[in-house]
């Protein structure tokens, strides 16, 4: 097994980027170029990971030179890779979001150091090939998350934070229980070792308990249906670029945990339990969309849509068939760049408020004082949300109606495609809240000046592009990407365990 | 005998801790936190503690005979130290709160429903 120094450049970045980034605590400026810089870097160790990937098949990297499966090891396969380079990219335009933000929690020096650790966490989480590691990343993505949280300039940050802390920690619990009941059984962690041995058919007794707790840890931070109360809440109140990567890349972390869990690990259980995902995921998608129709806040209309959006992925990954789980990942690739757009862009609005809210009650019709170039990229993030040419998000529904059609399951159908339509209705219903109208006589005044629109300008244009010329590229890589999980032995021999 | 000893006790700090993570006092709840987080570190104890006869870091073992597993005790290492960190946070947040809010109700903490 060769160590593939890419895996560890693209973790430990960031990682040396929050503490070059302490070190400059008392410049704000230094502070956020060695984000933007870091963030950077990092891309590009992704993104080469992933052409490595893509041309010679699954990288590894032992840490320390230890051999699986005594030591900790990183593994990135095609899935592994394009979920890094998605987080990579994203964290790009919430980098450059903060750099050119007026927000006060964005000068406080503590900022951008755990901005930073919240991406190791996620790019760790993805890459690793070991369960307890796992937890110790989704673990730092957490911590890091609630920090920012709580320091957010909405009074109610801190609120949002505490229950967010108290719930995901009930489910870092459970994940942690799941881990030492795999170990029990298993008497290793090593993800690849864990599937060698699922595979012969064995069933020691705690692994379908350790599964449903795995599973059950992974849906609280996707926010699916039973644990989603919190996520409205959380992401509404946490500060733009921290809440378009709440929305967007975060809330994938679970995603990734439960297609690496019915993929790889449980395979022969997979359909029992793609029964519940495609279950939760109808139910969210109703509850989602019908939230999302009767809000008060153009932020918690989103964070309500990513509770849908969320729905659509797991329906996919329930269907359980190879097109379907195609579907399923471009969607989540695609939801991710549209979601962090629209938050951010969102974001620019509230900015030219005096309070900074993003209440429809006041910013109603603010539009007409903004330049025209929001509400066309509004306009854009809004449609494609909803799923219309040429943007990205009519590849992803298109992607995964295919796999719905092909599974033949009409009535899942039905309820999606009428999710759809109450897409386009609340997303053109608040384009015209916020552009169209005249404004109200007791809205806050608007300021002359907001956050600057490149990072979102970036995000929508990745946006078009994934929707023409990129769309083909994506689907053969997401295509490649499924029949590479669709055999776990290749996952199992790229590790190379000890016979 | 001490499995069943452990067993008892695994189950008797899960129960506390649940109950207490649900009480309105919400330094109760983040005690109970930390109560259930230790009732999980003795679970991953009990996994595999009593195999093997030596500490790991014996050198000298006769051959025919085990040393205990050397993973157990670094993952509750780490798993102490994360539970640590978030315990901490949450207290500072509590902390906060009962400035911010004047009370540590947490049915009073909730300005954020509208």
């Amino acid at each position: 097994m060769e160590n593939n120094h890419l895996l560890l450049g693209a973790l430990v970045t960031p990682l040396i980027g929050a503490i070059v980034a302490l070190v400059f605590a008392r410049s704000n400026r230094a502070q956020r170029s060695i984000g933007v810089l870091a963030g950077l870097i990092a891309w590009v160790f992704s993104t080469a990971l992933l052409v490595q990937v893509h041309s010679s098949g699954i990288q590894t990297y032992a840490l320390g030179n230890w051999r699986p499966p005594y030591g900790i090891v990183l593994v990135a396969d095609t899935f592994g890779a394009l979920f890094a380079f998605m987080v990579t990219s994203i964290m790009i335009g919430g980098l450059v979001y903060t750099f050119h933000s007026r927000d006060k929690c964005m000068t406080y020096p503590a900022f951008m150091p755990l901005f930073l650790l919240m991406e190791v966490g996620l790019i760790g989480a993805m890459l690793t090939g070991d369960l307890f590691t796992l937890f110790v990343f989704m673990e730092l993505m957490v911590l890091a998350s609630v920090s920012l949280t709580a320091i957010s300039d909405d009074q109610y940050g801190l609120e949002a934070a505490l229950k967010y802390i108290l719930i995901s920690s009930m489910g870092t619990l459970f994940l942690l229980l799941g881990i030492a009941a795999m170990y029990a059984t298993f008497g290793t962690l090593n993800m690849a070792e864990i599937a060698q041995t699922l595979l012969t058919g064995e069933r020691p007794f705690l692994a379908p308990a350790s599964a449903i707790m795995l599973l059950c840890a992974f849906l609280l931070k996707s926010a699916v249906f039973p644990f989603h109360f919190w996520q409205p809440d959380f992401h509404t109140t946490a500060p733009t670029p921290i809440s378009a990567m709440l929305s967007s890349i975060v809330v994938k972390v679970g995603v990734y945990g439960i297609i690496r869990l019915v993929t790889l690990l449980f395979i022969e259980e997979a359909p029992l339990l793609e029964r519940w995902l495609s279950t939760l995921g109808i139910i969210g998608i109703v509850f989602g969309s019908l939230g999302a129709l009767r809000t008060y806040n153009a932020k918690r209309m989103l964070a309500y849509s990513t509770f849908a959006q969320i729905g659509f992925i797991l329906v996919g990954i329930g269907w359980g068939e190879r097109l379907a789980l195609i579907g399923a990942i471009v969607y989540a690739f695609n939801h991710a760049f549209i979601k962090s757009s629209l938050l951010m862009l969102v974001g620019v609005v509230s900015s030219y408020t005096t309070t900074k809210t993003a209440n429809f009650a006041d910013i109603s019709g603010i539009g007409r004082k903004l330049p025209s170039a929001v509400g066309w990229l509004v306009l854009i993030g809004g449609l494609s949300l909803a799923g219309m040419p040429p943007l990205n998000g009519f590849i992803s529904k298109l992607a995964l109606i295919q796999g719905g059609v092909d599974r033949g399951d009409w009535q899942n159908l039905i309820i999606m495609v009428a999710a759809g339509i109450l897409t386009v209705i609340y997303m053109i219903r608040a384009w015209q809240r916020i552009f169209q109208q005249n404004p109200l006589p007791d809205t806050a005044g608007a300021k002359n000046e907001g956050d600057s629109l490149f990072a979102p300008f970036l995000l929508v244009c990745v946006c078009l592009l994934l929707g023409t010329v990129l769309a083909e590229p994506l689907i053969q890589l997401i295509i490649e990407t499924v029949r590479q999980l669709g055999d776990p032995r290749v996952y199992i021999s790229a590790v190379n365990l000890p016979m | 005998m001490i499995e069943l000893l452990f067993a008892l006790s695994i189950g008797t700090l899960f129960g506390i801790g649940v109950f207490q993570l649900l009480r309105r006092d919400l330094i109760k709840a983040a005690i109970g936190f930390a109560i259930l987080f230790s009732a999980i570190n003795l679970f991953f104890v009990a996994v595999g503690a009593f195999e093997g006869e030596f500490a790991p870091y014996v050198s000298n073992v006769e051959a025919g005979r085990q040393t205990s597993d050397p993973l157990i005790q670094a993952l509750i290492l780490t798993a102490i130290v994360v539970s640590f960190g978030s315990f901490s946070l949450l207290l500072g947040f509590v902390n906060i709160i009962s400035r911010r809010y004047d009370t540590i109700d947490s049915d009073d903490t909730n300005r954020l429903k509208h």
